[in-house]
Protein backbone atom coordinates (compact mmCIF):
# COMPACT_ATOMS: atom_id res chain seq x y z
CA UNK A 1 0.00 0.00 0.00
CA UNK A 2 2.66 2.31 1.19
CA UNK A 3 4.92 1.86 -1.54
CA UNK A 4 2.49 2.51 -4.44
CA UNK A 5 1.68 5.54 -2.18
CA UNK A 6 -1.72 4.80 -1.39
CA UNK A 7 -3.18 7.05 1.15
CA UNK A 8 -6.17 7.39 3.13
CA UNK A 9 -6.01 11.19 3.62
CA UNK A 10 -5.17 12.13 0.54
CA UNK A 11 -7.43 9.89 -0.69
CA UNK A 12 -10.00 11.42 1.08
CA UNK A 13 -8.45 14.75 -0.08
CA UNK A 14 -9.08 14.31 -3.18
CA UNK A 15 -12.56 13.69 -2.99
CA UNK A 16 -13.19 16.27 -0.86
CA UNK A 17 -11.54 18.29 -3.47
CA UNK A 18 -13.33 16.40 -6.14
CA UNK A 19 -16.85 17.44 -4.87
CA UNK A 20 -15.88 21.10 -4.30
CA UNK A 21 -15.12 21.15 -7.89
CA UNK A 22 -18.27 19.54 -8.40
CA UNK A 23 -20.54 21.92 -6.75
CA UNK A 24 -18.80 25.30 -7.80
CA UNK A 25 -18.73 24.05 -11.16
CA UNK A 26 -22.48 22.88 -11.01
CA UNK A 27 -23.44 26.29 -9.80
CA UNK A 28 -21.16 28.71 -11.74
CA UNK A 29 -20.81 26.35 -15.00
CA UNK A 30 -22.53 23.59 -15.98
CA UNK A 31 -26.20 24.89 -14.28
CA UNK A 32 -26.09 28.46 -16.38
CA UNK A 33 -24.76 27.18 -18.97
CA UNK A 34 -27.28 24.69 -19.93
CA UNK A 35 -29.28 27.30 -19.29
CA UNK A 36 -28.52 29.69 -21.77
CA UNK A 37 -28.25 26.30 -24.34
CA UNK A 38 -31.40 25.73 -23.71
CA UNK A 39 -32.22 29.47 -23.94
CA UNK A 40 -30.72 29.41 -28.11
CA UNK A 41 -32.36 26.35 -28.71
CA UNK A 42 -35.85 27.64 -28.29
CA UNK A 43 -34.86 30.88 -29.15
CA UNK A 44 -33.37 29.05 -32.78
CA UNK A 45 -36.29 27.05 -32.60
CA UNK A 46 -38.64 30.04 -32.29
CA UNK A 47 -36.42 31.59 -34.62
CA UNK A 48 -36.64 29.38 -37.86
CA UNK A 49 -40.55 28.57 -37.33
CA UNK A 50 -41.10 32.63 -36.93
CA UNK A 51 -38.80 32.83 -40.53
CA UNK A 52 -41.73 29.43 -42.25
CA UNK A 53 -44.02 31.59 -41.35
CA UNK A 54 -42.93 34.54 -42.65
CA UNK A 55 -41.87 32.34 -45.77
CA UNK A 56 -45.21 31.08 -45.86
CA UNK A 57 -47.23 34.33 -45.53
CA UNK A 58 -45.06 35.70 -48.19
CA UNK A 59 -46.06 32.82 -50.67
CA UNK A 60 -49.38 33.38 -49.88
CA UNK A 61 -49.51 36.91 -50.52
CA UNK A 62 -47.74 36.17 -53.61
CA UNK A 63 -50.20 33.89 -54.71
CA UNK A 64 -53.08 36.70 -53.67
CA UNK A 65 -51.18 39.55 -55.76
CA UNK A 66 -50.68 37.20 -59.10
CA UNK A 67 -54.52 36.25 -58.60
CA UNK A 68 -55.22 39.75 -58.34
CA UNK A 69 -53.10 40.48 -61.13
CA UNK A 70 -54.65 37.95 -63.57
CA UNK A 71 -58.04 39.21 -62.36
CA UNK A 72 -57.19 42.66 -63.58
CA UNK A 73 -55.88 41.36 -66.79
CA UNK A 74 -58.95 39.53 -67.83
CA UNK A 75 -61.25 42.40 -66.25
CA UNK A 76 -58.88 44.57 -68.68
CA UNK A 77 -59.19 41.91 -71.89
CA UNK A 78 -62.97 42.02 -71.33
CA UNK A 79 -63.25 45.73 -70.91
CA UNK A 80 -61.34 45.89 -74.02
CA UNK A 81 -63.19 43.26 -76.09
CA UNK A 82 -65.81 45.33 -75.18
CA UNK A 83 -64.64 48.67 -76.40
CA UNK A 84 -63.60 47.03 -79.53
CA UNK A 85 -67.00 45.13 -80.15
CA UNK A 86 -68.86 48.63 -79.56
CA UNK A 87 -66.49 50.21 -81.72
CA UNK A 88 -67.10 47.95 -84.33
CA UNK A 89 -70.54 48.34 -83.93
CA UNK A 90 -70.61 51.85 -83.82
CA UNK A 91 -68.14 52.04 -87.20
CA UNK A 92 -70.90 49.74 -88.72
CA UNK A 93 -73.90 51.79 -88.02
CA UNK A 94 -71.95 54.97 -89.39
CA UNK A 95 -71.09 53.45 -92.48
CA UNK A 96 -74.48 51.99 -92.51
CA UNK A 97 -75.80 55.54 -92.27
CA UNK A 98 -73.44 57.40 -94.27
CA UNK A 99 -73.99 54.79 -96.92
CA UNK A 100 -78.34 55.04 -96.63
CA UNK A 101 -77.55 59.23 -96.47
CA UNK A 102 -75.23 59.26 -99.96
CA UNK A 103 -77.66 56.76 -102.06
CA UNK A 104 -80.33 58.74 -100.58
CA UNK A 105 -78.29 61.56 -102.25
CA UNK A 106 -77.36 59.82 -105.35
CA UNK A 107 -80.88 59.24 -105.77
CA UNK A 108 -81.91 62.82 -105.25
CA UNK A 109 -79.19 64.28 -107.67
CA UNK A 110 -80.44 61.34 -110.34
CA UNK A 111 -84.14 62.25 -109.67
CA UNK A 112 -82.86 66.11 -110.01
CA UNK A 113 -80.97 65.37 -112.98
CA UNK A 114 -83.73 63.65 -114.79
CA UNK A 115 -86.05 66.29 -114.41
CA UNK A 116 -83.68 68.70 -115.34
CA UNK A 117 -83.09 66.28 -118.43
CA UNK A 118 -86.69 66.55 -119.34
CA UNK A 119 -87.52 70.05 -118.92
CA UNK A 120 -84.47 70.70 -121.53
CA UNK A 121 -84.98 68.14 -123.99
CA UNK A 122 -88.78 69.18 -123.22
CA UNK A 123 -87.80 72.99 -124.24
CA UNK A 124 -85.05 71.86 -126.88
CA UNK A 125 -88.10 69.69 -128.88
CA UNK A 126 -90.03 73.09 -128.51
CA UNK A 127 -87.94 75.15 -129.98
CA UNK A 128 -86.83 72.42 -132.57
CA UNK A 129 -90.41 72.51 -133.16
CA UNK A 130 -91.08 76.12 -133.45
CA UNK A 131 -87.69 76.26 -135.59
CA UNK A 132 -88.72 73.71 -137.76
CA UNK A 133 -92.08 74.97 -138.08
CA UNK A 134 -90.44 78.42 -138.79
CA UNK A 135 -88.28 76.95 -141.20
CA UNK A 136 -90.51 74.64 -142.95
CA UNK A 137 -93.00 78.28 -142.99
CA UNK A 138 -89.98 79.60 -144.54
CA UNK A 139 -89.20 76.80 -147.38
CA UNK A 140 -92.52 76.26 -148.69
CA UNK A 141 -93.87 79.19 -147.83
CA UNK A 142 -97.40 78.61 -146.31
CA UNK A 143 -99.05 78.48 -143.06
CA UNK A 144 -99.88 75.41 -141.30
CA UNK A 145 -101.84 74.43 -138.16
CA UNK A 146 -99.27 74.86 -136.12
CA UNK A 147 -100.85 72.18 -133.38
CA UNK A 148 -100.73 68.99 -136.48
CA UNK A 149 -97.57 69.96 -136.77
CA UNK A 150 -96.17 69.63 -133.35
CA UNK A 151 -98.15 66.15 -133.34
CA UNK A 152 -96.72 65.35 -136.70
CA UNK A 153 -93.49 66.23 -135.13
CA UNK A 154 -93.53 64.22 -132.09
CA UNK A 155 -94.28 61.62 -133.90
CA UNK A 156 -91.31 61.93 -136.09
CA UNK A 157 -88.93 62.82 -133.26
CA UNK A 158 -90.66 59.45 -131.34
CA UNK A 159 -90.09 57.52 -134.31
CA UNK A 160 -86.42 58.92 -133.93
CA UNK A 161 -86.43 57.80 -130.23
CA UNK A 162 -83.49 59.58 -129.28
CA UNK A 163 -84.68 62.81 -127.56
CA UNK A 164 -87.66 60.72 -126.16
CA UNK A 165 -87.19 61.94 -122.00
CA UNK A 166 -86.88 58.40 -120.82
CA UNK B 1 7.10 42.08 -46.55
CA UNK B 2 4.25 39.10 -46.88
CA UNK B 3 3.80 37.06 -44.00
CA UNK B 4 3.79 33.67 -46.56
CA UNK B 5 7.24 34.79 -47.85
CA UNK B 6 8.53 35.14 -44.12
CA UNK B 7 7.41 31.92 -43.41
CA UNK B 8 9.33 30.67 -46.63
CA UNK B 9 12.44 32.85 -45.38
CA UNK B 10 12.37 31.38 -41.74
CA UNK B 11 11.36 27.89 -42.57
CA UNK B 12 15.17 26.84 -43.29
CA UNK B 13 16.57 28.18 -40.28
CA UNK B 14 14.49 27.13 -38.08
CA UNK B 15 14.86 23.67 -39.10
CA UNK B 16 18.53 23.82 -39.64
CA UNK B 17 18.03 25.25 -35.66
CA UNK B 18 16.05 22.60 -34.61
CA UNK B 19 18.13 19.65 -35.96
CA UNK B 20 21.58 21.83 -34.36
CA UNK B 21 19.79 21.71 -31.12
CA UNK B 22 18.72 17.85 -31.35
CA UNK B 23 21.93 16.95 -32.28
CA UNK B 24 23.57 18.36 -29.60
CA UNK B 25 21.08 17.64 -27.26
CA UNK B 26 21.67 13.91 -28.13
CA UNK B 27 25.26 14.71 -27.67
CA UNK B 28 25.18 16.45 -24.29
CA UNK B 29 22.50 13.75 -23.09
CA UNK B 30 22.78 11.09 -21.36
CA UNK B 31 23.75 8.88 -24.17
CA UNK B 32 26.39 11.58 -25.61
CA UNK B 33 27.81 12.18 -22.38
CA UNK B 34 27.93 7.88 -21.71
CA UNK B 35 29.51 8.33 -25.06
CA UNK B 36 32.12 11.07 -24.20
CA UNK B 37 32.66 9.55 -20.41
CA UNK B 38 31.55 12.87 -18.96
CA UNK B 39 27.99 13.46 -16.71
CA UNK B 40 25.21 13.94 -18.66
CA UNK B 41 23.35 17.76 -19.01
CA UNK B 42 19.91 17.04 -17.13
CA UNK B 43 21.22 14.58 -14.02
CA UNK B 44 19.60 11.11 -13.91
CA UNK B 45 16.25 11.40 -12.52
CA UNK B 46 14.95 9.30 -9.69
CA UNK B 47 11.56 7.40 -10.04
CA UNK B 48 9.33 7.82 -7.52
CA UNK B 49 6.14 6.01 -7.35
CA UNK B 50 4.43 7.66 -4.26
CA UNK B 51 3.93 11.12 -4.18
CA UNK B 52 6.34 13.12 -2.12
CA UNK B 53 5.21 15.13 0.75
CA UNK B 54 6.03 19.11 0.40
CA UNK B 55 4.37 20.38 3.65
CA UNK B 56 4.49 20.11 6.52
CA UNK B 57 8.59 20.72 6.30
CA UNK B 58 8.85 18.19 9.30
CA UNK B 59 7.31 15.42 7.44
CA UNK B 60 9.15 16.46 3.98
CA UNK B 61 12.33 16.59 5.86
CA UNK B 62 11.40 13.39 7.29
CA UNK B 63 10.52 11.96 3.80
CA UNK B 64 13.83 13.32 2.36
CA UNK B 65 16.09 11.63 4.86
CA UNK B 66 17.10 15.68 6.02
CA UNK B 67 15.34 15.59 9.39
CA UNK B 68 13.87 13.38 12.21
CA UNK B 69 10.57 11.93 11.23
CA UNK B 70 7.79 12.53 13.68
CA UNK B 71 7.04 9.59 16.01
CA UNK B 72 3.80 8.83 14.94
CA UNK B 73 4.44 7.68 11.58
CA UNK B 74 7.90 5.64 12.52
CA UNK B 75 5.76 2.42 13.19
CA UNK B 76 5.87 -0.41 10.81
CA UNK B 77 6.49 2.00 7.92
CA UNK B 78 10.40 3.37 8.68
CA UNK B 79 11.81 -0.29 9.70
CA UNK B 80 11.07 -1.51 6.19
CA UNK B 81 12.54 0.97 4.40
CA UNK B 82 15.39 1.12 6.59
CA UNK B 83 15.72 -2.27 5.98
CA UNK B 84 15.67 -1.74 2.13
CA UNK B 85 17.69 1.00 2.31
CA UNK B 86 20.60 -1.76 3.78
CA UNK B 87 19.71 -4.36 1.04
CA UNK B 88 20.71 -1.56 -1.13
CA UNK B 89 23.90 -1.51 0.69
CA UNK B 90 26.70 1.43 -0.09
CA UNK B 91 26.50 1.72 -3.32
CA UNK B 92 23.36 4.38 -2.86
CA UNK B 93 24.72 6.64 -0.22
CA UNK B 94 21.71 8.85 -0.75
CA UNK B 95 18.77 8.42 1.84
CA UNK B 96 16.12 6.82 0.42
CA UNK B 97 12.53 8.74 -0.05
CA UNK B 98 10.62 7.52 2.67
CA UNK B 99 6.77 6.77 1.54
CA UNK B 100 4.11 8.19 3.81
CA UNK B 101 2.27 5.95 6.08
CA UNK B 102 -1.22 5.03 4.53
CA UNK B 103 -3.00 7.15 7.73
CA UNK B 104 -0.21 9.88 7.53
CA UNK B 105 -2.05 13.34 6.40
CA UNK B 106 0.60 16.11 4.78
CA UNK B 107 0.18 17.93 1.79
CA UNK B 108 1.61 16.14 -1.18
CA UNK B 109 3.18 17.57 -4.55
CA UNK B 110 0.09 15.80 -6.46
CA UNK B 111 -1.90 16.89 -3.66
CA UNK B 112 -0.93 20.55 -4.43
CA UNK B 113 -0.88 20.38 -7.85
CA UNK B 114 -4.04 18.92 -7.72
CA UNK B 115 -5.67 21.72 -6.13
CA UNK B 116 -3.53 24.44 -8.43
CA UNK B 117 -5.34 22.22 -11.46
CA UNK B 118 -8.88 22.78 -9.17
CA UNK B 119 -8.45 26.72 -8.98
CA UNK B 120 -7.58 26.79 -12.99
CA UNK B 121 -10.72 25.05 -14.14
CA UNK B 122 -12.69 27.04 -11.53
CA UNK B 123 -11.10 29.92 -13.09
CA UNK B 124 -11.59 29.31 -16.54
CA UNK B 125 -15.57 27.86 -16.04
CA UNK B 126 -15.91 31.07 -14.01
CA UNK B 127 -14.79 33.49 -16.13
CA UNK B 128 -15.61 31.61 -19.16
CA UNK B 129 -19.27 31.65 -18.29
CA UNK B 130 -19.84 34.90 -16.44
CA UNK B 131 -21.06 37.03 -19.09
CA UNK B 132 -23.48 34.72 -20.16
CA UNK B 133 -25.38 36.02 -23.63
CA UNK B 134 -27.42 34.28 -26.16
CA UNK B 135 -24.72 35.61 -28.54
CA UNK B 136 -21.50 34.46 -27.11
CA UNK B 137 -17.89 35.85 -27.33
CA UNK B 138 -14.73 33.63 -28.16
CA UNK B 139 -14.31 32.75 -24.85
CA UNK B 140 -17.76 31.90 -23.99
CA UNK B 141 -17.86 29.68 -26.92
CA UNK B 142 -14.97 28.12 -25.58
CA UNK B 143 -16.56 27.10 -22.71
CA UNK B 144 -19.37 26.01 -23.91
CA UNK B 145 -17.84 24.06 -27.13
CA UNK B 146 -16.31 21.92 -24.39
CA UNK B 147 -19.55 21.77 -22.24
CA UNK B 148 -21.61 20.75 -25.42
CA UNK B 149 -19.34 18.57 -26.52
CA UNK B 150 -19.07 16.34 -23.36
CA UNK B 151 -23.15 16.59 -23.35
CA UNK B 152 -23.33 15.36 -27.14
CA UNK B 153 -20.93 12.80 -26.01
CA UNK B 154 -22.80 11.55 -23.01
CA UNK B 155 -26.00 12.17 -24.88
CA UNK B 156 -24.99 9.20 -27.39
CA UNK B 157 -24.15 6.88 -24.73
CA UNK B 158 -27.07 7.07 -22.20
CA UNK B 159 -29.62 9.45 -24.43
CA UNK B 160 -30.43 12.91 -23.80
CA UNK B 161 -32.07 12.88 -20.27
CA UNK B 162 -29.97 10.76 -18.59
CA UNK B 163 -26.82 13.03 -19.88
CA UNK B 164 -28.37 16.14 -18.97
CA UNK B 165 -28.82 14.16 -15.23
CA UNK B 166 -24.62 12.80 -15.44
CA UNK B 167 -23.22 15.83 -17.20
CA UNK B 168 -21.86 17.71 -13.72
CA UNK B 169 -19.85 14.37 -12.58
CA UNK B 170 -18.83 13.29 -15.63
CA UNK B 171 -17.99 16.51 -16.83
CA UNK B 172 -16.48 17.22 -13.84
CA UNK B 173 -14.15 13.95 -14.42
CA UNK B 174 -13.86 14.43 -17.46
CA UNK B 175 -12.23 18.49 -17.13
CA UNK B 176 -10.20 17.34 -13.66
CA UNK B 177 -8.44 14.52 -15.61
CA UNK B 178 -8.09 16.25 -18.66
CA UNK B 179 -6.72 19.61 -17.16
CA UNK B 180 -4.50 18.13 -14.52
CA UNK B 181 -3.31 16.09 -17.30
CA UNK B 182 -2.29 18.85 -19.43
CA UNK B 183 -1.00 21.23 -17.11
CA UNK B 184 1.21 18.91 -15.51
CA UNK B 185 3.35 19.24 -19.37
CA UNK B 186 4.34 23.07 -18.20
CA UNK B 187 7.52 23.00 -17.61
CA UNK B 188 7.00 24.44 -14.05
CA UNK B 189 5.84 21.63 -12.75
CA UNK B 190 9.51 20.54 -13.85
CA UNK B 191 11.81 22.44 -12.35
CA UNK B 192 9.48 24.05 -8.97
CA UNK B 193 11.15 22.21 -6.06
CA UNK B 194 13.18 21.67 -2.60
CA UNK B 195 16.59 22.13 -3.89
CA UNK B 196 19.02 19.93 -1.62
CA UNK B 197 22.81 19.42 -2.68
CA UNK B 198 22.02 21.64 -6.18
CA UNK B 199 19.45 19.04 -6.83
CA UNK B 200 15.39 18.86 -6.63
CA UNK B 201 14.63 16.57 -3.84
CA UNK B 202 11.20 17.00 -4.17
CA UNK B 203 9.11 18.80 -6.72
CA UNK B 204 6.42 21.20 -5.83
CA UNK B 205 3.99 19.90 -8.72
CA UNK B 206 3.65 16.92 -9.59
CA UNK B 207 1.10 15.70 -12.21
CA UNK B 208 -1.94 14.23 -9.70
CA UNK B 209 -2.05 11.63 -12.20
CA UNK B 210 1.06 9.90 -11.25
CA UNK B 211 -0.74 9.60 -7.52
CA UNK B 212 -2.52 6.25 -7.03
CA UNK B 213 -5.29 8.49 -4.96
CA UNK B 214 -6.17 10.77 -7.27
CA UNK B 215 -7.27 8.04 -9.93
CA UNK B 216 -8.58 6.31 -7.34
CA UNK B 217 -10.73 8.94 -5.71
CA UNK B 218 -12.13 9.79 -9.16
CA UNK B 219 -12.57 5.36 -9.63
CA UNK B 220 -14.81 5.55 -5.94
CA UNK B 221 -17.06 9.09 -7.58
CA UNK B 222 -17.16 6.96 -10.52
CA UNK B 223 -18.25 3.77 -8.82
CA UNK B 224 -20.80 5.90 -6.17
CA UNK B 225 -22.46 7.64 -8.78
CA UNK B 226 -23.27 4.57 -11.35
CA UNK B 227 -24.29 2.75 -8.47
CA UNK B 228 -26.24 5.17 -6.86
CA UNK B 229 -27.89 5.65 -10.83
CA UNK B 230 -28.74 2.40 -10.58
CA UNK B 231 -30.48 2.19 -7.59
CA UNK B 232 -32.43 5.32 -8.55
CA UNK B 233 -33.76 3.60 -11.61
CA UNK B 234 -34.54 0.25 -10.35
CA UNK B 235 -34.87 0.47 -6.34
CA UNK B 236 -33.61 -2.29 -4.14
CA UNK B 237 -34.16 -4.65 -7.38
CA UNK B 238 -31.10 -2.85 -8.60
CA UNK B 239 -29.09 -5.80 -6.42
CA UNK B 240 -31.30 -8.63 -7.95
CA UNK B 241 -28.71 -8.14 -10.32
CA UNK B 242 -25.84 -9.65 -8.32
CA UNK B 243 -27.92 -11.50 -5.82
CA UNK B 244 -30.13 -13.58 -8.20
CA UNK B 245 -32.19 -15.97 -6.01
CA UNK B 246 -35.36 -16.04 -7.48
CA UNK B 247 -35.10 -19.05 -9.69
CA UNK B 248 -33.24 -20.66 -6.86
CA UNK B 249 -36.59 -19.82 -4.19
CA UNK B 250 -38.88 -21.11 -7.28
CA UNK B 251 -37.18 -24.28 -6.75
CA UNK B 252 -35.17 -24.81 -9.90
CA UNK B 253 -31.56 -25.39 -8.44
CA UNK B 254 -29.42 -26.08 -11.73
CA UNK B 255 -30.73 -22.45 -13.09
CA UNK B 256 -30.65 -20.85 -9.60
CA UNK B 257 -27.13 -21.94 -8.94
CA UNK B 258 -25.91 -20.50 -12.14
CA UNK B 259 -27.76 -17.47 -11.43
CA UNK B 260 -26.03 -17.13 -7.92
CA UNK B 261 -22.50 -17.45 -10.04
CA UNK B 262 -23.51 -14.96 -12.77
CA UNK B 263 -24.43 -12.48 -10.20
CA UNK B 264 -21.30 -12.95 -8.37
CA UNK B 265 -19.18 -12.32 -11.37
CA UNK B 266 -20.94 -9.17 -12.21
CA UNK B 267 -20.57 -8.08 -7.98
CA UNK B 268 -16.94 -8.59 -8.39
CA UNK B 269 -17.23 -7.25 -12.31
CA UNK B 270 -18.61 -3.92 -10.26
CA UNK B 271 -16.12 -4.13 -7.92
CA UNK B 272 -13.29 -4.59 -10.45
CA UNK B 273 -14.11 -1.55 -11.80
CA UNK B 274 -12.64 0.83 -9.28
CA UNK B 275 -9.38 -1.24 -9.43
CA UNK B 276 -8.90 -0.99 -13.41
CA UNK B 277 -10.40 2.95 -13.38
CA UNK B 278 -7.79 3.53 -11.04
CA UNK B 279 -5.10 1.57 -12.46
CA UNK B 280 -5.64 2.96 -15.78
CA UNK B 281 -5.61 6.23 -15.47
CA UNK B 282 -2.67 6.08 -12.51
CA UNK B 283 -0.42 3.66 -14.92
CA UNK B 284 -1.05 5.54 -18.20
CA UNK B 285 0.07 9.02 -16.41
CA UNK B 286 2.45 7.66 -14.55
CA UNK B 287 3.99 6.01 -17.84
CA UNK B 288 3.70 9.04 -19.28
CA UNK B 289 5.51 11.46 -17.04
CA UNK B 290 8.71 8.33 -16.14
CA UNK B 291 8.69 8.70 -20.30
CA UNK B 292 9.11 12.33 -20.69
CA UNK B 293 11.50 12.47 -17.69
CA UNK B 294 13.85 9.53 -19.06
CA UNK B 295 13.10 11.33 -23.05
CA UNK B 296 14.60 14.54 -21.24
CA UNK B 297 17.72 12.85 -19.33
CA UNK B 298 18.38 10.62 -22.48
CA UNK B 299 18.37 13.74 -25.16
CA UNK B 300 17.10 17.08 -23.48
CA UNK B 301 16.29 18.81 -26.77
CA UNK B 302 13.21 18.80 -29.38
CA UNK B 303 12.70 14.88 -29.14
CA UNK B 304 11.14 15.54 -25.97
CA UNK B 305 8.64 17.59 -28.47
CA UNK B 306 7.79 14.00 -29.78
CA UNK B 307 6.95 12.56 -26.62
CA UNK B 308 4.90 15.99 -25.37
CA UNK B 309 2.78 15.98 -28.26
CA UNK B 310 2.35 12.20 -27.61
CA UNK B 311 1.45 13.24 -23.92
CA UNK B 312 -1.50 15.72 -25.09
CA UNK B 313 -2.72 13.24 -26.80
CA UNK B 314 -2.67 10.63 -23.64
CA UNK B 315 -4.13 12.95 -21.54
CA UNK B 316 -7.10 14.14 -24.04
CA UNK B 317 -7.96 9.68 -24.51
CA UNK B 318 -7.69 8.98 -20.67
CA UNK B 319 -9.95 11.86 -19.92
CA UNK B 320 -12.38 10.88 -22.56
CA UNK B 321 -12.04 7.15 -21.65
CA UNK B 322 -12.65 7.94 -17.80
CA UNK B 323 -15.75 9.77 -18.25
CA UNK B 324 -16.91 7.71 -21.45
CA UNK B 325 -16.53 3.85 -19.37
CA UNK B 326 -18.51 6.42 -16.82
CA UNK B 327 -21.16 6.80 -18.98
CA UNK B 328 -21.31 3.11 -20.30
CA UNK B 329 -21.38 1.69 -16.89
CA UNK B 330 -23.90 4.21 -16.04
CA UNK B 331 -25.89 3.12 -19.06
CA UNK B 332 -25.94 -0.41 -18.35
CA UNK B 333 -26.86 -0.11 -14.58
CA UNK B 334 -29.93 2.26 -15.45
CA UNK B 335 -30.91 0.43 -18.33
CA UNK B 336 -30.02 -3.37 -17.69
CA UNK B 337 -33.01 -4.68 -16.90
CA UNK B 338 -34.06 -4.10 -20.30
CA UNK B 339 -31.16 -6.20 -21.58
CA UNK B 340 -33.01 -9.26 -19.70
Amino acid sequence: MTALGINIPSLIAYLVNFVILLGVLYLFAYKPLLKVLDQRSERIRESLAAADQAREAAASSQATIQQQLDEARRQGQHLLDQAREAAGRYREEEMGRARNEAEAFVARARTDIQRERDAAIDEVRTHFGDLAITAAEQVIKKSLDRTAHHALIAQVLEEGGSLKPS
Amino acid sequence: MKPQSLMKRLLLPVALGLVILGLSGCFVGAIGSAVRGTSPFVAQPEIHLPSQPVFPQEVRDCHLGLGPCPEDDSHGVTEPVKAKDAAHGAAEAKPHAKPLGAMQFAVTNTLLAAWFATLVIILFFVLGTRKRSLVPGRFQGLVETLIEGVLSFATGVVGAEMARKALPVVGTIFFFVLFNALLSLFPFYQFLGFVQDGEIKAHLLRSPGTDVNMPMALALVSFAFVEYWGLRAHGLGYFKKFFAFGKLLKGNILGGLIDLFVGFLELISELVRVVSFTFRLFGNMTAGEILVVMVTFLAPFVFIQIFFALELLVALIQSVIFAGLTLVFLSVAVHHEEHH
